[in-house]
């Protein structure tokens, strides 16, 4: 290597050598000497030379240096080179007559030296260029072993050094760290890349502190990722707090760098190096974007999944060959019109294993995706899916449409469009009766070619659904310009939109949006008649999720198409769900016009829907209500009415359903109540207390009392509404004020 | 005309001198003729007699360099021999040393003429 590199150095330019040197008589030898070999630059004097490595250090390849100048001590040359981190690479070979100086300037980091009186040119000559070409093969290896951006070693040569590590210390415990920068991309849409490059330089070297302190070696093995393979210890919360801080700038505002980090404590070092940080990097996944509880330790439970993941993978092509994949469907309801209409069905495929039982989804389809085998299997789905088209269609005498998955890794297949085609044709098929669901993070990773693909598939006549959008980084001016035909919201999105703190209003305005371009909406995941209301009243097109039901076997689906125009309604569905028939959709069937809070009928559909085992009720009354009523007028009753909703609807969640039941009666069914909820629910009732018992504007302080009942699995066919009735009436009668549970 | 042949019965280690010279006898001739120019010896004779001995190091240290590099050993023994009581300050005939050396810068120059 160093001899290529020699002569490709020599035929393009002359090395360049620096000497600093007074005595005219030695600087007229030593310029005799190199020349013809090396480009030459000579300073008397320290200044000068320190001028010299300032202006042109990029292209010196060694410095000769005296020790005895006329202006400064050449040792002091030699500390100012060697502290900097510009020159420091740069080789220092030290000329003096004195012994000591010589192992104090190898000490300070001088590479070699030439005694006084000078040895011969020749030998001058032949330890430049060793000294020249080991500096040089150094730094060609520390280029070839660093990352470029942050100095720290890069993947290949951190495993090889980790090896090394423990040929040294086969007995150490060890841990191998992996630690992510959570949401690092946003840092580089919000501040740009130099800004980000700087957040990954400032992790890098403050991670670099740790190693430097506690041992181990570091490396940035990829985008932001780093990895410390180290001495063992059991407190990271240092660490994690070390590499958390802020970054600001005036434009783009204030943020927090964030890390995750996974940790495989105490490494198994009979497994490859690899994989020990295949274990970190699994465990650093399980906290992504988990803000609270940044660290995660490699444990039983995610060996077990390895373990599993492996039999996944070696069980596949059996899999594949013995048909255990089965396809369920699962419906699509167009909510649009008085009564839903089935309109489609997804397939979604479950694997059914001989010794395992059924394999879900959700453990296998990443798995695959990951190494390919997706391909395989979505072909098989598909093929699946058009042929239960087609039977449908010739049996039945209807056709619904199915949708399929179309994986990221099958939209860079070169015979996608073909094989689909083949598909369609063999089973006799329209094409738009086998819908393509394609993710949205597959148009934003390589739009181009996803957008061509998609077209030729569109002119086809395929339907294109854009699936999980939501989920990932698509502007969404970028509708605009894709070719689709539905955009299927995440489901995630849709369980946010709904949590405890409700929030709905981008879901609303992302259906707005689609509207505005004329691409219907598709909800999935959607699981109470709460979100079917809502999602119907913003405007939601078409409706997938247990709610209507959880995917089925072909046969079990066939009920579905059996009353595809006298549909079922939602009430006879799964879990027999009893929502008012009728305008069972409008707004107002189901709302207290005064409150916007549910009205009685809501409330029997949603008590009876509620998991009777986990709720609280609560049943309030507003004190004195009918004297107030006579005393200060109907109009003022509404309003001490309205601001109870209001408190109410300010402390409870949104799976919570808030009712009025009567004039002056409330109910709340809290849903979800776990032991911790059950204090969480009595402080929120204090706090309603609390906030009804001061005066708002012109309203007096109001009284309100409640009964509260927790339904219990050791009871389960106790009556919650009663028995928070029950309680009420205690209170009532006692005359006290406050709570009372049953 | 100052040759090799002439250096070498003075007692210069003329190989040594030239093989610090790539060989070149032009370069080395020249160098020897620019050493007993050198302005330090009269510095150091100065330093000498001021008692400035870190002055008086600094210059010998440099002329035994050039001396020593030139292999012009009967200036460089006595002018190293010098320049090492000077170093550690050690008592010891400097004038005497100074002397020899300058005795011996002289007949070289004779040598140039």
């Amino acid at each position: 290597m160093a001899n290529n590199k020699t002569k490709f150095r020599i035929t393009e330019e002359k090395r360049r050598v620096l000497i600093v040197e007074d005595e005219i008589i030695n600087q007229e030898m030593l310029k005799e000497t190199l020349f013809g070999t090396y480009d030459v630059l000579v300073a008397s004097t320290g200044k000068e030379a320190l001028d010299i490595i300032r202006e042109q250090n990029e292209t010196i390849s060694i410095i000769l240096l005296d020790l005895n100048l006329p202006d400064m001590d050449g040792i002091d040359i030699l500390k100012q080179i060697k502290d900097s981190p510009v020159y420091a690479h740069l080789p220092v070979i030290v000329m003096t007559a004195d012994n000591e100086a010589e192992v104090e300037c190898l000490t300070i980091g001088a590479l070699d030296f030439i005694p006084k009186p000078y040895p011969p040119s020749k030998v001058i000559l032949a330890r430049i260029l060793r000294t020249v070409e080991l500096s040089e093969d150094r730094d060609t290896l520390h280029w070839t072993e660093r990352d470029h951006l942050t100095g720290l070693y890069n993947k290949e040569f951190f495993f090889h050094y980790a090896t090394q590590l423990d040929l040294y210390h086969k007995n150490a415990q060890t841990d191998a760290v992996v630690i992510d920068v959570n949401r690092f991309h946003t840092i580089n849409d919000r501040y740009g890349k130099a800004r980000g490059d700087e957040v990954l330089k400032t992790i890098a070297s403050l991670a670099l502190e740790t190693v430097m302190e506690a041992g181990g070696i570091i490396c940035r093995s990829e985008g932001d990722t780093f990895m410390l393979y180290c001495p063992h210890r059991t407190d990271y919360e240092a660490l994690q707090n070390k590499l958390t801080f802020t970054i600001e700038d005036e434009e783009a505002g204030e943020s927090h760098i964030r890390i995750r980090m996974g940790i495989y404590s105490n490494v198994d070092k009979s497994i490859d190096i690899e994989f020990r940080f295949d274990r970190a990097k699994m465990a650093a996944d399980t906290v992504k974007g988990n803000l609270t509880n940044p660290i995660a330790f490699y444990d039983e439970s995610m060996h077990d999944a390895e373990v599993l993941a492996e039999q996944l993978i070696d069980d596949f092509q059996t899999a594949i060959k013995e048909k255990q994949f089965v396809v369920y469907y699962q419906p699509k309801y167009n909510v649009r019109g008085e009564e839903p209409v089935l309109s489609s069905a997804e397939a979604l495929v479950r694997w059914k294993h001989p010794k395992l039982g059924m394999v879900t989804p959700a453990l296998f389809i990443p798995l695959f995706e990951k190494n390919g085998l997706i391909q395989e299997l979505d072909r098989f789905v598909w093929s699946q899916a058009a042929a239960q088209v087609k039977e449908w269609k010739e049996r039945l005498h209807v056709s619904i449409p199915v949708s399929v998955n179309i994986s990221r890794v099958d939209m860079y297949d070169p015979d996608l469009v073909d094989k689909l085609m083949a598909i369609v044709r063999r089973n006799g098929l329209q094409y738009n009766e086998l819908l393509l669901e394609i993710t949205e993070s597959a148009y934003t990773e390589n739009a181009e070619l996803i957008v061509n693909k998609v077209k030729q598939l569109r002119q086809l006549g395929f339907l294109i659904e854009m699936d999980d959008f939501g989920s990932g980084y698509s502007s969404l001016s970028m509708l605009s310009s894709m070719p689709i035909d539905a955009l299927k919201l995440d489901i995630q999105f849709i369980r946010d939109a709904f949590r405890e703190r409700k929030d709905t209003r981008l879901l609303e305005i992302m259906i707005k949006l689609a509207e505005a371009f004329d691409v219907p909406t598709i909800a999935e995941g959607v699981e109470t008649a709460e979100q079917v209301f809502n999602l119907r009243l913003m405007g939601c097109d078409i409706i997938q999720g247990y709610y209507f039901s959880r995917p089925l076997p072909a046969e079990e689906f066939e009920k579905f198409i059996a009353h595809k125009n006298t549909l079922p309604l939602p009430h006879q569905s799964k879990k027999g769900r009893q929502l008012p028939h009728g305008d069972s959709y409008s707004y107002s069937a189901l709302h207290d016009p005064l409150t916007g809070l549910y009205n009685h009928s809501a409330f029997d559909s949603l008590f009876k829907d509620a998991d009777q085992e986990h709720i609280a009720v609560l049943i309030a009354q507003v004190d004195n209500y009918d004297k107030m009523k006579r005393e200060k007028g109907g109009d003022y009753a509404d309003r001490v009415i309205c601001r109870v909703a209001d408190v109410l609807k300010a402390n409870f969640r949104s799976v919570d359903h808030i009712c009025r039941l009567s004039e002056n009666e409330f109910v709340v069914i809290a849903g979800r109540v776990t032991d911790a909820g059950k204090k969480m629910l009595l402080s929120r009732v204090d706090a309603i207390n609390k906030t009804l018992h001061t005066q708002e504007a012109d309203i007096e302080p109001v009284i309100l009392t409640t009964g509260i009942a927790f339904s219990d699995r050791a009871r389960p066919d106790g009556d919650v509404f009663r028995e928070a009735d029950t309680a009420l009436k205690r209170m009532k009668d006692m005359k006290e004020f406050g709570y009372s549970i049953y | 005309m100052l040759t090799v042949e002439a250096l070498e019965e003075y007692g210069a280690d003329v190989r040594a001198g030239l093989s610090r010279c790539m060989n070149n006898e032009n370069l080395y001739l020249r160098l020897v003729g620019m050493a007993v120019e050198e302005p330090a010896i009269a510095s150091l004779g100065e330093a000498l007699q001021a008692g400035d001995l870190d002055k008086a190091f600094e210059e010998s240290h440099k002329l035994k360099g050039a001396m020593g590099n030139l292999a012009l050993t009967p200036v460089y023994e006595p002018m190293n021999t010098l320049c090492e009581l000077l170093r550690h300050k050690e008592p010891g005939d400097y004038e005497a040393l100074y002397a020899e050396s300058v005795a011996q810068i002289e007949k070289l120059k004779t040598l140039l003429s």
